[in-house]
């Protein structure tokens, strides 16, 4: 589903991924996970290319998103993304916000596409929400708003940058579960999380990220319980040591 | 001679200056109907990927904005004339001054609401498969233009000021005409003030009608 080869990002002089490569499979959950700066953003946002990778290869679902010949509208949309701050559109209704996709890029009507839309904030347990808009909504909410929105588009993966990390502690319950029932149904997901948990409990590959590449991969339970490399045994101490 | 203020001539002058009020008004409304096309676009062209759409448009709003109004109005009612050899109706001179100097003003308005417009809107829209146009229409587009309408009606009230320059080139506008009563009875004082008195009461008129949008504006962004 996604390969990325050789992976080089550069901001100016700052290098920041420094050769990735990574396969994720159809239906596979992979969790990258890292500390602050290492790079974990610029990975997701190279897959669907809000940034542009500086060198090596990503292909997502056959699409070599490097090559210039390459639709990027259509590859975004098989690419779905969460983000962080939930980036709804603020002057348009919820389902507005998840119907814009369906509507302009995949040229449904108007009618066609809000009863996808309502059928998808059905799923997220947002169908009495459809009216509202995002300033009414709480971080939850709008979270959950996003991921509809990413699915109106029926994405083959969706990318999720820290999807939990801007709610307060009482809402990242109600947006794991979503992500979970989508896991159980076989959606492919990249997920940048700060969440334990959910790594150990969905993920079939975890990824630990520093320093621009790609330090340990594997089954979240060797993972975990054995950690060979050094600095990962030295980031799992401190997250378990702040939560 | 001993200066006696006549409240009555005020009284009289008001009608005979609502010719030159109406086309004030047309000018201003028109001119920045233009100017807000122009700007729109010399804003985008601004914040556009094209080296060469940002430089002209760049080049066309330091221009503007760095030489006098009444310079541009005589450039263009009696220089470009003598270039061209064609004479522009006063009213069509009028309406283009004001179009092109405002629309240098305005398109730092867009361009300034655009880039205030968070990135992560922009990223959002992009992600969803949008082209850079739709994004821009969809999603910036609407958000922007409710940031622009208190700067816009601040130029609405500058440009309407504004147009009293165009007096100078015979354009009948509110000034002008007040000009031409004080050449018949030399009341000055009282014609001036009464023309004063009439601009003072359109901006204010705008800048109440501005507060109010403002306050439906911020009622409907908190809902
Ligand atoms: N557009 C940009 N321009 C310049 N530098 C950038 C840009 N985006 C990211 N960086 C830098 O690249 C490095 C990696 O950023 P990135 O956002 O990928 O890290 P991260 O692992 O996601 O961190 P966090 O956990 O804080 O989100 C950081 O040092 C960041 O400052
Ligand atoms: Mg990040």
């Amino acid at each position: 589903m996604i390969t990325i080869e050789n992976l080089h990002k550069n901001f100016g002089g700052l290098k920041v991924l420094r050769g990735i490569s990574l396969h994720v499979d159809k239906g596979q959950v992979v969790c990258i996970i890292g500390p602050s700066g290492s790079g974990k953003s610029t990975v997701l946002r190279c897959i669907n290319r809000l940034e542009r990778p500086t060198s090596g290869r990503v292909v997502v679902d056959g699409h070599d998103i490097t090559d210039p010949s390459t639709n990027i509208n259509l590859v975004r949309t098989e690419a779905g993304m969460v983000f962080q701050q939930f980036n709804l559109f603020p002057h348009m209704s919820v389902l507005e916000n998840v119907t814009l996709g369906p509507r302009k890029v995949r040229r449904l009507e108007r009618g066609q596409a809000e009863k996808l839309g309502l059928e998808l904030l059905a799923k997220v347990g947002l169908a009495d929400k459809a009216a509202s808009y995002p300033d009414q909504l709480s971080g939850g909410q709008k979270q959950r708003v996003a991921i509809a929105r990413a699915l109106a588009l029926q994405p083959k993966v969706i990318l999720f940058d820290e999807p939990t990390s801007a709610l307060d502690p009482e809402l990242v319950g109600e947006v794991l579960e979503v992500m979970k029932r989508l896991a159980r149904e076989g959606m492919t997901m990249v997920v940048v999380t700060h969440e334990m948990g959910f790594a150990k409990e969905v993920a079939d590959r975890v990824i630990f990220v520093d320093q621009g590449v790609i330090q340990e991969d594997g089954p979240p339970h060797e993972f975990f319980s054995n950690p060979r490399n050094p600095r990962l045994r030295d980031f799992l101490g401190k997250v378990v040591s702040h939560t | 001679m001993a200066f006696n203020f006549d409240p009555g001539v005020m009284l009289d002058t008001l009608p005979m200056l609502m010719r030159g009020l109406k086309w004030t008004a047309l000018i201003t409304v028109g001119g920045l109907f233009f100017g807000f096309i122009l700007g729109a676009g010399a804003g985008l062209m601004k914040l556009s990927r094209g080296w060469a759409a940002r430089k002209f448009a760049g080049a066309y709003v330091e221009t503007i904005r760095g030489t006098p109004m009444l310079v541009q109005a005589m450039f263009l009612y009696f220089g470009v004339p003598m270039a061209l050899g064609l004479r522009i109706p006063p009213l069509v001179a009028g309406i283009v001054v004001i179009a092109v100097n405002s629309g240098a003003y305005i398109a730092e308005i867009v361009r300034g609401a655009v880039q205030s417009i968070n990135i992560g809107q922009f990223e959002a829209g992009r992600s969803i498969g949008l082209t850079r146009a739709q994004t821009m229409r969809y999603v910036i587009w609407p958000q922007a233009f409710r940031r622009m309408i208190p700067p816009l009606g601040n130029q609405f009230i500058i440009s309407l000021k504004d147009t009293s320059l165009l007096a100078v080139i015979g354009v009948g506008e509110l000034l002008r005409t007040g000009q031409e009563i004080v050449a018949v009875n030399f009341r000055a004082f009282e014609v001036y003030l009464t023309v004063g008195l009439v601009y003072l009461c359109m901006t204010m008129a705008i800048a109440h009608a501005l507060r109010r949008v403002e306050k439906r504006l911020a009622a409907r962004v908190r809902r």
